[in-house]
């Protein structure tokens, strides 16, 4: 009775409504990643996972990489064992919409070292979290609790230089939670471009 | 050519605008010069190509707000900037607030007094995020030269278009609008109070702050009465807890300021809570300095006299009339629009004057240097005079429960602050009633005997101590506070809540005022000892005195996003933490229990 409640409400809610929530567990999904394969988030229990939304289109989301902030972030906690999984929701259809393909191309060009990166076509995984911007990054713990969500950093209006100076929130959600203290600051208001839903 | 030179300066002079493909910016003034000491408004005129748009203060789901960063010569003053009401963009489930095609960014440039009269470069950066379904985030160098002149006059190409602008930009609400705010599961209420005549249609509200109202979901307009409510649901994700809607509530050509305090205990509360509490409260108001003494004479001087039930019900209507005139009083100085609490009849210096007059009379009275004949009436008009007398002599002072009651009551208003005031009044004359009506109660009173008048006399020491105490009230409201402040404390502001807790620093702040007891009574108690401020050291606490002496409209929006409506109020921040409300009796092992809890 109470599951079919549940669905019910979800099926009335807006898609907001029932997305993602700092402090609850992350809802689990499965997406390709550029070679096709699945992959499941609940797969990835007992260790760290950061999601973060990208499209190369964005010019903040290429400030992010021509910086080399992104990658060297993706290194750095692909060192600590962190699953690192960047998430293209632009539709399937909409004018910046890559491949598979083209998407490996670009990763590969830029130097980055995620886990995987998955094409979301029909931004089904987007709309879960409730993904606003490119960039827009996650933590999940490895209960599959979600603790962090928003923006990569505080430096909204950074050029790509100051970039480096900012403060990193995905970083510091991630030390803290390491090393076993509660996330500071758990949730803050993500900036970018659309996604392109 | 010097002079041909002079002559070309002396005309304003806007350089040419800086394109790129998708958009024009340019630096307009308002006047054809400046005027040493006196504003004048310079515009950013930021224009995109049809289909792209650039963005307001809050972007909404992404983008990013426009920003001006003047580089002004020295002595210049650029204010913040004046938005125009933005549209809504809607893109796909997301919503975004800006601009379409031209709008112009207003700033308010005062020139220093002393400036000379000679032509003025006022430059900026301009940066801004353009999109359509691209974004392209761009910045320019502007600057607009303008000559100093003692008199300026209306610069006929952009005055126009700058005042059809400024009137785009929310204005405070004009008398008879009212916005309310209320807590709501998964969101928040606005209520909105209309003049008469004016109805309500199609009308939304624009959140200042990103992550706290979700951009993109339906706010339904409903119509309650004479007035409407709006309902908000909160940000999916929201960045911080939700304690005041700020923001422009937008209506048809027309958009408004917003700035409604979240009332969130108050629903918590609940009436039936709030009553319990008014009327403990009430009880506990006898026990008062300056209640306890004048009421004791009373009940030990009609301790020989008969027990009549009528005695009680006039001494409970003098008190309940006096209670409703003052809740009536608060009220209805709120609906003409008054920031105010409980302790508003204190923030007035010819009331503190008025009352420290007359708790000395009462002081000479109990001496024995004279006989008040009006206190000490024995016939009906006596009772009810004792009432009105016990609720004179108590309004200086705030018990126990009543600080979460009377905030309901305030943010309520209507019949139910009316009904916790009456349980107020209630609770306060009971004990009185009893002893007046109730033979058997009386056995438990002392035999009149030669003591009454030492005792008098004793009881006159509370006295004096409240007519000094209003007379130190007196002069902090009249002269500077500075006596409330030493080095630990800084002034409280929201932004340096904001600030601090941003920073990872605890915050404790101190709501008080002069004419508040308990306040004074925490402060020598706990909040001024050593071993206190010893350990908010150790902690970094920062410490923050919201002083309400004189009247201060922030002061009492804050209160009331508490739930309060009268001091004191102690509140800890931690970061990234609710704040936590302490109770109006303060120990130091609650402060450390919030601090390290």
């Amino acid at each position: 009775m109470k599951s079919l409640v549940l669905a019910l409400s979800f099926a009335l809610a807006a898609p907001a409504a029932w997305a993602a929530k700092v402090g609850q567990a992350a809802p689990d999904f499965t997406a390709p990643d550029v070679q096709g394969k699945p992959v499941k988030l609940s797969e990835q229990r007992g260790k760290f996972v950061v999601l973060e939304w990208t499209n190369p289109e964005c010019p903040y989301v290429r400030r992010h990489y021509d910086s080399g902030n992104m990658q060297s972030l993706q290194k750095e906690m692909g060192g600590k064992d962190v699953v690192w999984l960047t998430v293209n929701s632009t539709r399937e259809g909409h004018g910046e919409f890559k491949s598979p393909q083209e998407m490996a191309k670009w990763m590969s060009q830029q130097g980055a070292a995620p886990k995987a990166t998955l094409i979301d076509k029909d931004s089904k995984v987007g709309k879960m979290y409730d993904a606003r911007t490119t960039p827009h990054m996650y933590v999940i713990d490895p209960q599959g609790k979600l603790i962090y969500a928003g923006a990569i950093d505080d430096k909204r209006w950074a050029s790509t230089e100051q970039t480096k100076t900012a403060k990193n929130h995905v970083r510091a959600a991630l030390g803290e939670a390491m090393a076993g203290k509660p996330v500071s600051v758990a949730a803050t208001s993500p900036y970018g471009c659309t996604v392109k839903y | 050519m010097r002079f041909l030179l002079l002559f070309l300066f002396s005309v304003s002079v806007a350089a040419a605008p800086v394109k790129t493909p998708q958009a024009e910016a340019e630096l307009v003034a308002e006047t054809t010069a400046l005027v040493p000491g006196e504003p004048t408004t310079v515009a950013l005129r930021l224009k995109a190509i049809p289909g792209w748009h650039t963005y307001w203060r809050n972007p909404g789901d992404s983008g990013e707000p426009t920003r001006i960063e003047w580089q002004l010569p020295a002595g210049f003053a650029a204010g913040d900037i004046e938005w125009p009401v933005p549209e809504r963009i809607a893109v796909g489930p997301l919503m975004n607030f800006g601009y379409h095609g031209e709008v112009l960014l207003l700033t308010r440039v005062v020139a220093p007094r002393d400036v000379d009269l000679k032509p003025v470069v006022l430059k900026a950066r301009a940066h801004w995020l353009v999109c359509e379904v691209q974004c392209i985030p761009e910045s320019a160098d502007l600057s607009v030269t303008l000559p100093v002149a003692r008199t300026a006059a209306a610069d006929p190409a952009w005055a126009p278009t700058i005042a059809a602008t400024r009137a785009r930009i929310p204005a405070a609400a004009p008398a008879g609008w009212r916005f309310d705010a209320r807590e709501e599961e998964g969101g928040a209420t606005l209520a909105i109070t209309v003049p008469q005549g004016v109805a309500l249609k199609d009308a939304f509200f624009l959140p200042f702050a990103e992550g706290k109202i979700e951009p993109a979901a339906q706010q339904t307009l409903t119509r309650k009465g004479s007035d409407y409510r709006l309902s908000l649901r909160a940000a999916a994700q929201p960045v911080g807890p939700l304690s005041s809607l700020d923001g422009i509530l937008v209506h048809q050509d027309r958009a408004f300021q917003v700035n409604a305090p979240l009332s969130a205990r108050f629903a918590d509360l609940g009436l039936a809570v709030a009553l319990a509490f008014a009327f403990a409260g009430g009880l506990l108001l006898n026990l008062m300095p300056c209640v306890l003494p004048v009421l004791s004479i009373k009940v030990l001087g009609f301790a020989q006299g008969h027990a009549r039930l009528r005695d009680a019900w006039l001494y409970v209507a003098g008190v309940l009339v006096s209670f409703w005139l003052l809740a009536g009083l608060l009220v209805g100085l709120r609906a003409l629009g008054q920031q105010l609490g409980w302790g508003f009849q204190l923030q007035s210096p010819i009331a503190v004057a008025v009352l420290a007059a007359f708790f000395l009379l009462l002081a000479l009275n109990l001496s024995g240097v004279f006989e008040l004949r009006l206190s000490m009436a024995g016939g009906s008009s006596g009772h009810f005079l004792s009432g009105v007398l016990a609720v004179v002599v108590a309004s200086p002072c705030t018990a126990p429960f009543m600080g979460a009651a009377l905030g309901y009551a305030v943010l309520e208003s209507g019949w139910r602050a009316f009904a916790v005031f009456t349980a107020l009044g209630l609770g306060m004359a009971l004990p009185y009633a009893v002893l007046a009506s109730a033979p058997a109660a009386r056995r438990w009173l002392p035999r009149p005997g030669p003591w009454m008048p030492r005792l008098k006399q004793w009881l006159a020491v509370p006295l004096y101590a409240t007519v000094l105490w209003l007379g130190w009230v007196l002069v902090q409201q009249v002269g500077s506070p500075a006596a409330l402040h030493d080095d630990a404390w800084q002034p409280w502001s929201e932004q340096r809540i904001v600030e601090l807790s941003g920073a990872g620093r605890p915050v404790f702040v101190d709501f008080t005022a002069a004419w508040c007891v308990t306040c004074q009574v925490n402060e020598r108690v706990v909040l001024g000892r050593a071993d206190m401020k010893d350990a908010f050291r150790q902690r970094n606490v920062a410490l923050l005195r919201a002083d309400w002496t004189k009247r201060d409209p922030k002061i009492a929006r804050a209160l009331a996003a508490l739930g309060r409506s009268g001091v004191p109020v102690y509140v800890v921040y931690r970061p990234g933490q609710a704040p936590v409300v302490l109770p109006e009796i303060l120990t130091r092992e609650r402060v450390l229990a919030a601090l390290d809890g």
